[in-house]
């Protein structure tokens, strides 16, 4: 099959999908419900008449379940963009947002928060918290590399694995410190998940990850040019440094709040845009989309998945994506050098 | 008629080393030139300052008579372009894409792409010969097919200037001929075209060849003049011969290591 044909058949499969997951997030769980009756119920909700679902299954599906479905989506999104636009820019298939420091910046944010008893009394304190610590250690990496004037890719990056093990360290002594009982709430959000989440945090999550993916769109043709290399790509006029620093942000500014909100959920972006890479190809104006919708779709089912294997506990959602991606990974990698 | 590219008395430093020691080169439209010299002679260093990717140290760089300075970035992409002895484009990207991205300083990063475009990539694609690869992922090419498709690309940009690194590196005798053949078509064109050559038999493509040596222009001439100066001696530490192979101008050179 030629790459248009790919294309649009992967296209298609994930237009499919995406609404077939959505509406088996919707009705499974601890209390399975009829997919038909959900959609009716939902039919019903946006005024095209047909019954509604008894009020306790009606709260379950559109007070808990929804934001919690969306909450995944964007999640899934926003990290398989972000994975897609990295991979672009630093050419290397492996880049993902762990390279920004800003995991380890949110992981503090997050300790603070609940070592200082604000997370327990406040209204979204710790994702507020974890946000803001994302966003610091993004404008420390910025500005410290930046001091010796234009920062190289190796230089962002080494100055990011600088900060980020500043953050760890900080994140350790900050836990030690920590009331036992309060450690119990940072390490569930560290492990990753979207249990009791709700409006408010799919809100922030979309406020970031949606006009982040949309800016990272428009620079789709400068990113397609960079991964050309630094030297074709300034021959042909883009400005290397100022795309690479824009795109860095933006990344950035995603995986922030992404992490606040649903904690460390590994793999995403490194699966999802390697999977469409070789469906729809490198050009970015077709793989970041593609991209999105195929996280999309991956964290929607994993949080399913997380929720619904045990009946009893709930699974940390980071830990079913590790459980699918690290083995996809391995495999991945090992058909790559078969290509050499 | 104003040269297509000038340098004037040309100094340029990388890492705080000179490399161009003052280096003064007029180019015509329409003109093909053969960049020669011993590794580390400042050849790569001129096609980039060449190209605006190095800034001068001293001298300057006039591209239609207008200092590279002063030309706004994209324009000059669209007047100059630079192919590289090595492609660094990723392996899926298919040829037809990769030549495509040539058009980049035409359109900036929002513009729809026009027929002039489609036409633009169209021509670069026949005129290379690649028609037949255009949905091939780059990484399923031959080196000397990766070559071209890079090559491509240059002539996408429609440029007034074509700047070659090594274009031949890679090639194999039968894709080097049709190689420089393509460049012929290009120069006949009117493009003004600037190659950095290893192979000193296979500079004589050129009607003039250049010498570099030690980041200063050591000879300049027909291939004969230069090839078989005394300066090509010194630079290259050889002793060089040219013999008449009997048809036209056409010389073959023959190399022995000074005693």
């Amino acid at each position: 099959m030629t790459l248009a044909g790919r294309r649009r058949t992967a296209l298609l499969a994930l237009a499919i999908a995406l609404p077939v997951a959505f509406l088996a997030a919707l009705s499974l769980g601890s209390v399975p419900l009829s997919p038909l009756g959900v959609l009716r119920s939902g039919l019903c909700r946006l005024g095209a008449g047909g019954p509604a679902l008894p009020p306790t299954s009606e709260v379950i599906v559109w007070s808990v379940r929804l934001p919690r479905v969306l909450i995944a989506a964007l999640v899934g999104g926003g990290l398989a963009v972000v994975g897609a636009a990295l991979q672009s820019l630093f050419r290397n298939p492996l880049a993902d947002a762990g390279l920004l420091g800003v995991g380890p910046g949110a992981a503090l944010g997050a300790v603070l928060a609940v070592n200082l008893g604000w997370a327990q009394t406040r209204f979204l304190a710790l994702p507020a918290s974890a946000c803001a610590g994302a966003l610091v250690s993004l404008l420390l990496i910025y500005a410290l590399a930046h001091a010796g004037g234009r920062p190289s890719l190796s230089g962002l990056l080494l100055t990011g694995l600088a900060v980020s093990a500043l953050a760890a360290a900080g994140t350790s002594v900050l836990l030690v410190a920590t009331e036992e009982f309060r450690v119990r709430t940072v390490l569930f959000w560290l492990a990753g998940g979207l249990e009791g989440r709700g409006f408010e945090h799919a809100l922030l999550t979309a406020a970031f990850v949606l006009p982040g993916c949309g800016l990272l769109l428009l620079l789709a043709r400068p990113l397609d040019v960079l991964s050309l290399g630094e030297e074709e790509a300034a021959a042909l006029s883009v400005p290397v440094h100022a795309v690479r620093l824009a795109v860095f942000g933006i990344c950035a500014l995603i995986a922030g709040p992404v992490t606040a909100v649903a904690g460390a959920v590994p793999f995403v972006g490194l699966m999802a845009p390697h999977a469409l890479r070789s469906l729809v190809g490198p050009l970015n104006r077709h793989l970041l989309p593609a991209a999105f919708a195929a996280g999309a779709l991956l964290v929607v089912v994993a949080d399913l998945a997380a929720r619904s294997l045990d009946a009893r506990v709930e699974l940390p959602l980071g830990s079913v994506t590790a459980f699918v991606g690290a083995p996809y990974f391995v495999l991945a990698l090992r058909g790559q050098e078969g290509r050499g | 008629m104003k040269p297509a590219i000038e340098a004037r008395a040309l100094q340029v430093a990388r890492g705080g080393r000179p490399v161009l020691k003052g280096v003064s080169l007029a180019l015509a439209p329409g003109e093909a030139l053969a960049l020669i010299g011993p590794n580390a002679a400042g050849k790569s260093t001129l096609v980039r300052a060449l190209a605006g990717l190095l800034p001068p140290a001293a001298g300057e760089v006039l591209l239609e008579g207008r200092p590279l300075a002063a030309w706004p970035r994209a324009a000059l992409a669209r007047r100059v372009a630079l192919v590289a002895a090595e492609d660094e484009a990723p392996d899926r990207l298919a040829v037809v894409d990769r030549v495509a991205l040539g058009r980049y300083p035409h359109r900036g990063p929002l513009a729809r792409f026009t027929g002039e475009d489609h036409a633009a990539v169209a021509r670069a694609l026949r005129l290379t010969q690649i028609e037949h690869l255009a949905r091939r992922p780059l990484g399923t090419l031959s080196a000397g097919e990766r070559q071209l498709a890079q090559l491509a690309r240059g002539l996408a940009q429609d440029p007034s200037l074509l700047l070659l690194d090594e274009p031949a590196a890679h090639l194999d005798v039968r894709h080097q001929l049709h190689l420089f053949r393509v460049l012929d078509e290009v120069r006949q064109q009117g493009v003004a075209v600037l190659a950095v050559i290893h192979d000193l038999q296979r500079a004589a493509w050129a009607r003039r060849v250049t010498l570099l040596d030690e980041g200063r222009i050591a000879a300049d001439g027909t291939p004969a003049e230069v090839i078989e100066s005394e300066a090509a001696e010194r630079a290259f530490g050889l002793v060089i011969r040219g013999v008449p192979t009997g048809e036209g101008q056409e010389r073959l050179w023959r190399f022995e290591e000074r005693a």
